[in-house]
């Protein structure tokens, strides 16, 4: 059962070691390790929506802003959907690019890939309990250049490729991400315009 | 082209004068650009003066960063880029000459008008009528020494760096004098020749046409050289090149309503603009697919070139802010994203990610070839550099994505009695954050570009004997 994800904190604090881990592992193991953002995406879901409809922020001094809780259940349902879909079509492409960069791979191995990528965002998503703006923005930076950096570390271990190459791959990866982002952004703005625009509870 | 030290008789004195004033203009454009970037955070900095205020200094930045940086690493490279694939040098010396010194002139005036509130106000086209002129004159001397090349070259085919260089020098001479026609008041002053929503979209047409060829198709030309230059391979397809050269062309010109939506433009003529902005993907990423394709085949050269890191980069970036853009012009994105700084964090992907980091790619390949050394001063300089920019520049992106979608909410919130939830001036409060960290971005990006200024001087200046380049080499 000890294999059904693999500890976080080890991606953290022994980067290197928990990549070699990883791929070593037979390509049959992988399967089992999409348990890992299944359960992980949970975390920024539960926080975001007691954040959002118990706690409430303030912009300025000004009110103290909150969603209704059947608004905000929507929305963490949203996200909920969005994260996987986004790590599996990551995953997807970390796939479908392994020949070009001289490795093999296959489509589960790409998404279990991005998925442990994305450990530092799914910690950082649990300051969602604590929707404060700066500190919120500040986090979300930092968790995301380290997931970058599992990134670029990550790749040619994982890949068992040369560093150079699995830079390369790496930032055609980042490439990506940072379309399926903006593909997002977009996806946002307009189920927003849809009917899915968060409801504040009114003052 | 085969012999590697450059043929005699071509002129490279202004492609090296060009070279340095990229980096100067580079640095002056960018210093601007972190000074208000400051002046967003604490508004104090504005010092309570006219022309020491933001919406002053505001056009003064994107002159320098778009025409004078922009501008002279396009000019440069491109007199650089034609004589070496034309085989053939410059039509006159005199003319380049002309052009350099004119086009410093047009950039001088820019930064003495624009601050004593000089302008015409048309976004990116803020300088008045007499400054046009020079610009036109100034322009068409460039055209008659890039065409006077091309028609004496000595290689049969045109290389296609020149057709994007070329449509570039074409258009902008088309955009620029069809904007600026204006009826003069004082020598100082002018007003447009255009009334109302058609100046709106002759404005726009200009507008989003000078992203798509000065900013795009003359940095896909430079792209086009310098890459399979760097990574000493061939262009991974020509034919594709072709195509998408001529899709670009012909459908980019098209896209400029897009930042007219939801005005006074008919609702058709914003459609037709939306429908052609997403019909851009297509081509833009072509040059993109084209690029790193080319340099993929180089990676085991990526150990001990970061210049090949930039080219990378900037193209990565290409491709994210041309697909960044169609998604913008959609109407119901635009709705919540325009006005937002959204637009300004997709501004600078385009500018720092995409126009900034291939040039500087291109100014580490051609300092040492245009000064006749091994290599750059220093290689581990150049990787400090490269660190600052891609960090800075996602700094940058990522602030104003924050701020852009808190802007855009807040503006849109309301309460259930249809009163507006929040001020605009809450919404800048909001947005305080954001701002002192795009300032730090952009403050990152531009010490890159101080070192990048150390490294060419010391380039330049270094008496490089062959036994110490030589020695270099062997301790690398």
């Amino acid at each position: 059962m000890a294999t059904f994800t693999s500890n976080p904190l080890g991606f953290l604090f022994k980067t290197r070691a928990q990549w070699q881990a990883v791929g070593a592992l037979a390509d049959s193991e992988y399967t089992s390790k999409l348990l890992y953002p299944i359960i992980f995406a949970l975390g920024p879901c539960i926080a975001w929506y007691y954040g959002a409809s118990k706690i409430g922020w303030r912009v300025g001094d000004g009110e103290l802003v909150l969603l209704t809780p059947e608004s905000a259940l929507h929305i963490v349902v949203a996200f909920y959907v969005a994260m996987l879909g986004s790590l599996a079509v990551i995953g997807y492409f970390i796939h479908w690019m392994a020949e070009t960069y001289g490795s093999n791979s296959s489509i589960v191995k790409g998404i279990v890939v991005a998925s442990y990528t994305a450990t530092p965002l799914f910690i950082a998503g649990l300051i969602g309990f604590f929707p404060i703006f700066w500190l919120d923005f500040l986090i979300g930076i930092l968790s995301l250049g380290w997931a970058v950096y599992l990134l670029y570390v990550g790749i040619p271990e994982v890949m068992r490729i040369p560093q150079e190459r699995g830079f390369l791959y790496a930032s055609a990866v980042v490439g990506i991400c940072m379309v399926i982002f903006m593909a997002l952004m977009g996806g946002v703005v307009i189920l927003w315009d849809m009917g899915l625009a968060p409801v504040f509870v009114d003052a | 082209m085969e012999s590697k030290l450059p043929s005699p008789q071509y002129n490279y004195t202004v492609v090296r004068q060009f070279t340095i004033m990229t980096v100067v203009w580079g640095i002056v454009g960018m210093a601007v650009g972190v000074l208000i970037a400051a002046q967003l955070v604490w508004p104090a900095l504005n010092l309570d003066l006219p022309w020491t205020s933001f919406g002053r200094l505001r056009p003064l930045h994107t002159n320098a960063v778009i025409f004078a940086f922009g501008g002279s690493a396009l000019i440069g490279s491109s007199f650089f880029v034609v004589q070496r694939t034309c085989q053939a040098p410059l039509i006159s010396n005199a003319l380049a000459a002309f052009v350099f010194w004119g086009w410093q002139l047009v950039i001088l005036l820019a930064a003495i008008t624009l601050p004593l509130g000089m302008t015409s106000a048309k976004e990116y086209a803020e300088l008045e009528w007499p400054i046009d002129i020079l610009i036109t004159v100034v322009w068409v001397a460039y055209a008659v020494v890039f065409f006077g090349t091309i028609m004496k070259r000595r290689s049969h085919h045109i290389y296609v760096a020149n057709w994007f260089y070329g449509a570039f020098i074409i258009t902008i001479a088309v955009l620029h004098i069809v904007n600026s026609l204006s009826i003069p008041v004082t020598l100082t002053k002018s007003y447009s020749v255009y009334a109302g929503a058609v100046d709106a979209m002759i404005q726009w047409w200009y507008g989003h046409n000078a992203v798509g060829f000065f900013l795009t198709a003359g940095f896909l030309g430079m792209m086009y050289y310098f890459v399979p230059k760097q990574a000493e391979r061939p262009v991974y397809s020509y034919r594709l090149s072709i195509v998408h050269f001529w899709a670009l062309v012909s459908v980019y010109i098209w896209a400029g309503p897009h930042h007219l939506h939801y005005t006074a433009l008919p609702d058709w003529a914003q459609s037709l603009g939306m429908v052609m902005s997403l019909i851009l993907l297509a081509p833009s990423w072509g040059g993109m697919i084209n690029g790193i394709m080319t340099l993929s085949g180089a990676w085991h050269k990526l150990r001990d070139d970061p210049i090949l890191r930039f080219l990378i980069v900037s193209l990565s970036f290409y491709g994210m802010s041309t697909f960044e853009g169609p998604m913008m012009s959609i109407k119901t994105v635009n709705s919540l994203s325009h006005y937002t700084d959204w637009t300004i964090g997709h501004v600078h992907s385009g500018a720092l990610g995409w126009v900034a980091m291939i040039s500087i790619g291109m100014i580490y390949h051609l300092v040492p070839v245009l000064y006749n050394k091994a290599k750059m001063y220093s290689i581990p300089a150049i990787s400090v550099h490269f660190w600052l920019s891609t960090i800075g520049t996602v700094l940058y992106i990522a602030s104003m994505w924050v701020n852009g979608i808190v802007q855009g909410l807040m503006w849109r919130a309301y309460n259930s009695d249809g009163s507006l939830t929040y001020s605009f001036a809450e919404s800048v409060v909001a947005s305080h954050p954001g701002y002192l960290v795009r300032f730090l971005g952009g403050s990152m990006f531009l010490i890159g570009m101080l070192i990048m200024a150390w490294n060419v001087w010391m380039t330049i200046r270094k008496e490089q004997t062959e036994s110490t380049s030589a020695a270099v080499e062997a301790t690398a």
